[in-house]
C-alpha cells in the first residue's frame, strides 16, 4: 500500500469488478442508456486498475 | 435518483480506499514539516495530478457543467486561456524562486521577500478565503444531495467532513495530495462514460452543432462584442480579465495550488508539475463542459431530457449534471458518478484545509503568536488546527449565502483578493527595486480599487453600492474581468510609485528571492521531456491547435 499505484489499481480494480458483474446481471437501464454503460465503463474502470497495479508490480 | 445496493458499496469501497491511505501514510509523519509540506519529498507525477485536482472541487465540476449549458463550449476559455498560460508561468518562471528560497508557503516568500507585515496581510486573507471556499464548496455538496438524493444536509455535510477530516489529521499534505490523485482519476473515469454517452446520444459533435444556436459550438467567434455571446464578454475583457490577472492570480500566487508544486521532490520536479499538470488540465472541458454543451442539445431533442426548471420557471443549470447522470447512468456506474462527485468535493475541501493549516501554524502561529517553539509543539498545533479548520467550514456551510452561480461568486472574492496579488508577486520577483511598504501598500489599495469599482458599477443589478453608477456592463461575468484589470493595475502602479519612494532591501538579502540574484537552473543532461522549456512549447501547441478546433 505504501506505492500509491497499488492503491489506485487495487481501488479501480474491485469497482471495474462490481460495474461489470452488475453490467452482465442486472438488465435494468437508464432511460438514455441505449449500450449497457455498466459493461463498457466497468471494462474500462478494470482495465485502469489493472494497468496501474502491472506499473506498480514492474517497478519492484 | 435512487441508488441501489452496488452503489452504496462502491461509495463504501471508495471511503474505505481514502482512510486506508490516510492510515499508511500516517508512518511518514514525525516532523511538522512532515505534516505540513510533505518534506519535499512527493513524486512529480503525484503532485502533477494532485496540482489540478486540489483545484477541482464539487463546485467546479457542477458549475463547469452548468456553465456549459448556459453558454456553451465558450466555457472552456476559463481552462484554455484562464489556467494553462498562467499554469505554464509559474512553472517557467516562478517556482525557481518559491521552491529556490525554500519557503514553506507563499507568504513566507514574502516575509522573507518583503517584510513581515505584507507577509501577514497576505496570511489572514489567505486563511479567509481558503475556508471560505471550503465551506461553500461544503454548503454547494449537501444542498445538491438533499436535493437529488434526499440525503439530508447535515448528514452529508458532517460524513464527508469527517472523512476528510481523519485522513488529513492522519498523514497531513502527504495524505491530502495522495488521495488527490486517486480523487483524480476517479473524476475523470467517473464522469467520462457520462461525456462520451452524453454527445454521442446528441448526434456527436456536428448532430449538436446543428441543434444548437452557433454561438454555443464557438469559443472566439462571438467575443467580438459583448452583446453577440451569451456571457456578455469582449475579447479584451476576456484575455486580459480572465487570462491575465484572475488566472495568473490565482494560479501563481494562490498558495491552495502553489503547495502542490513546493512539494515536490526537486526543483526540476517542482517547476514540471504545473506543466505536466497543463496536459489534463486542457482537456478537462470534454469532461466537465461538454457534457452541460451536450444536455442542451438533448433538451431540443424529443427524448424525454430537458434543463431542470426552478420554481420561478428559469433553467435550474446547477442542476445539468445530476440530472444527465440520472438518465444515463445505470446502478452501477451512478454509484461511481456519485463516487466521482463525492470525491471532487473531498479533493477541492483537503486542499483547502492542507492549505490553510500551513499558513496558520507556520505564518500566522509561528511567524506572530509563539516564534521559538520545539518541533513537536508545532506539529501538535499543525493536528490541532486540522480540526479547527474543518469545524470553521462546517460552520461556513451552515452560513453560506445563495447566489445565481456559485461561478460568479467565487469570481467576485477572487477580482477583490487575488487580483492585485499578481502584481506584487511580478514586481517582487522579476524587479529588484520593490520594497515592502511598496508591496503592502499596493495590495492594500488593490483590494481597495477592486471594491470602488464594484461599488461604482453595475451588472445585473449587482454592484453600485457606492451611490454614483459610472458604467454598466453588460453581465456580471464582464464587470468581474473589470475589476480584476483596475484592481491589478492599481496594486501594479502604486507598488511600483512606493517603492521609488522607499528604500530598497540590500541585495546581499535577496539571493534566490529575485530574477538577477537566483540562479535559474538548466539541466542539458536530461531528456527533453523532462526539461521545462520544452514541455512547454508542446503544452502551447496543443493549446493554440484546441483553440483552432473549436474557434
Amino acid at each position: 500500500m505504501s506505492d500509491l499505484r497499488v492503491s489506485i489499481g487495487a481501488f479501480f480494480t474491485l469497482a471495474g469488478l462490481l460495474v461489470t458483474a452488475t453490467g452482465i446481471v442486472s438488465r435494468q437501464r437508464a432511460s438514455l442508456d441505449t449500450v449497457n454503460l455498466n459493461l463498457y465503463s466497468g471494462v474500462v474502470l478494470l482495465a485502469f486498475g489493472v494497468v496501474m497495479l502491472w506499473l506498480a508490480w514492474r517497478r519492484r | 435518483m435512487t441508488l441501489a445496493f452496488v452503489d452504496y458499496v462502491i461509495l463504501a469501497l471508495y471511503f474505505a480506499f481514502v482512510l486506508g491511505i490516510g492510515w499508511f501514510i500516517r508512518r511518514r509523519v514525525s516532523t511538522s514539516e512532515d505534516f505540513l509540506t510533505s518534506g519535499r519529498s512527493v513524486p512529480v507525477w503525484i503532485t502533477s495530478l494532485a496540482f489540478i485536482a486540489a483545484n477541482l472541487g464539487a463546485q467546479e465540476v457542477i458549475g463547469m457543467c452548468a456553465s456549459g449549458a448556459k453558454y456553451g463550449i465558450m466555457t472552456a476559455h476559463f481552462y484554455w486561456i484562464g489556467a494553462v498560460p498562467a499554469m505554464l508561468f509559474v512553472g517557467l518562471f516562478m517556482m525557481p524562486f518559491y521552491y529556490g528560497s525554500r519557503a514553506r508557503s507563499v507568504p513566507e516568500y514574502l516575509r522573507l521577500r518583503f517584510d513581515e507585515k505584507t507577509r501577514a496581510l497576505n496570511a489572514i486573507t489567505f486563511a479567509v478565503m481558503t475556508i471560505f471556499s471550503s465551506g461553500i464548496s461544503m454548503y454547494a455538496l449537501g444542498l445538491l444531495f438533499e436535493l437529488v438524493l434526499g440525503w439530508s444536509f447535515t448528514a452529508s455535510v458532517l460524513l464527508s467532513a469527517a472523512i476528510v477530516l481523519v485522513y488529513t489529521f492522519l498523514g497531513g499534505l502527504t495524505s491530502a495530495i495522495y488521495n488527490e490523485v486517486l480523487q483524480f482519476f476517479l473524476i475523470v473515469l467517473g464522469f467520462s462514460p457520462l461525456a462520451i454517452a452524453a454527445v454521442e446520444r446528441a448526434g456527436g459533435w456536428s448532430g449538436m452543432a446543428s441543434r444548437l444556436p452557433q454561438v454555443m459550438t464557438h469559443t472566439w467567434t462571438y467575443v467580438g462584442r459583448a452583446s453577440e455571446n451569451p456571457m456578455g464578454v469582449e475579447a479584451f475583457g476576456l484575455i486580459a480579465g480572465l487570462g491575465f490577472v484572475l488566472s495568473f492570480g490565482y494560479w501563481c500566487t494562490d498558495f491552495l495550488v502553489v503547495q502542490r508544486a513546493m512539494a515536490a521532490d526537486s526543483m526540476s520536479a517542482s517547476r514540471r508539475t504545473p506543466l505536466i499538470a497543463a496536459f489534463p488540465k486542457m482537456v478537462m472541458p470534454f469532461i466537465v463542459i461538454v457534457p452541460g454543451v451536450a444536455a442542451l442539445a438533448l433538451s431540443h431533442m424529443s427524448l424525454g431530457y430537458a434543463i431542470p426548471i426552478k420554481p420561478g420557471g428559469e433553467p435550474n443549470y446547477d442542476l445539468t449534471l445530476t440530472t444527465l447522470m440520472a438518465q444515463f447512468y445505470p446502478s452501477g456506474m451512478l454509484g461511481v458518478g456519485l463516487t466521482a462527485l463525492m470525491a471532487s468535493f473531498m479533493s477541492g475541501m483537503a486542499g483547502n484545509v492542507t492549505a490553510f493549516n500551513t499558513v496558520w501554524t507556520y505564518d500566522l502561529y509561528q511567524g506572530h503568536i509563539r516564534r521559538h517553539a520545539p518541533d513537536s509543539h508545532y506539529l501538535a498545533v499543525a493536528r490541532a488546527t486540522t480540526v479547527v479548520g474543518v469545524g470553521l467550514s462546517i460552520a461556513t456551510a451552515y452560513l453560506a449565502t445563495h447566489f445565481n452561480n456559485i461561478m460568479d461568486f467565487l469570481q467576485l472574492v477572487f477580482g477583490f483578493v487575488n487580483a492585485p496579488l499578481f502584481a506584487t508577486f511580478l514586481l517582487g520577483m522579476f524587479w529588484k527595486r520593490t520594497t515592502g511598504h511598496g508591496a503592502f501598500t499596493g495590495l492594500l489599495l488593490g483590494t481597495g480599487a477592486a471594491a470602488a469599482t464594484h461599488g461604482l458599477t453595475l451588472a445585473e443589478g449587482k454592484g453600485g453600492w457606492l451611490g454614483t453608477i459610472l458604467h454598466t456592463f453588460p453581465s456580471t461575468m464582464a464587470q468581474n474581468f473589470w475589476i480584476a484589470i483596475f484592481a491589478w493595475s492599481s496594486c501594479f502602479l502604486i507598488t511600483a510609485l512606493v517603492s521609488l519612494a522607499s528604500r530598497p532591501k540590500p541585495e546581499a538579502e535577496l539571493h534566490n528571492l529575485v530574477y538577477g540574484l537566483t540562479k535559474i537552473p538548466h539541466d542539458p543532461s536530461l531528456p527533453w521531456y523532462q526539461r521545462p522549456l520544452s514541455l512547454a512549447l508542446v503544452v502551447i501547441a496543443a493549446l493554440v491547435l484546441l483553440n483552432l478546433l473549436f474557434w
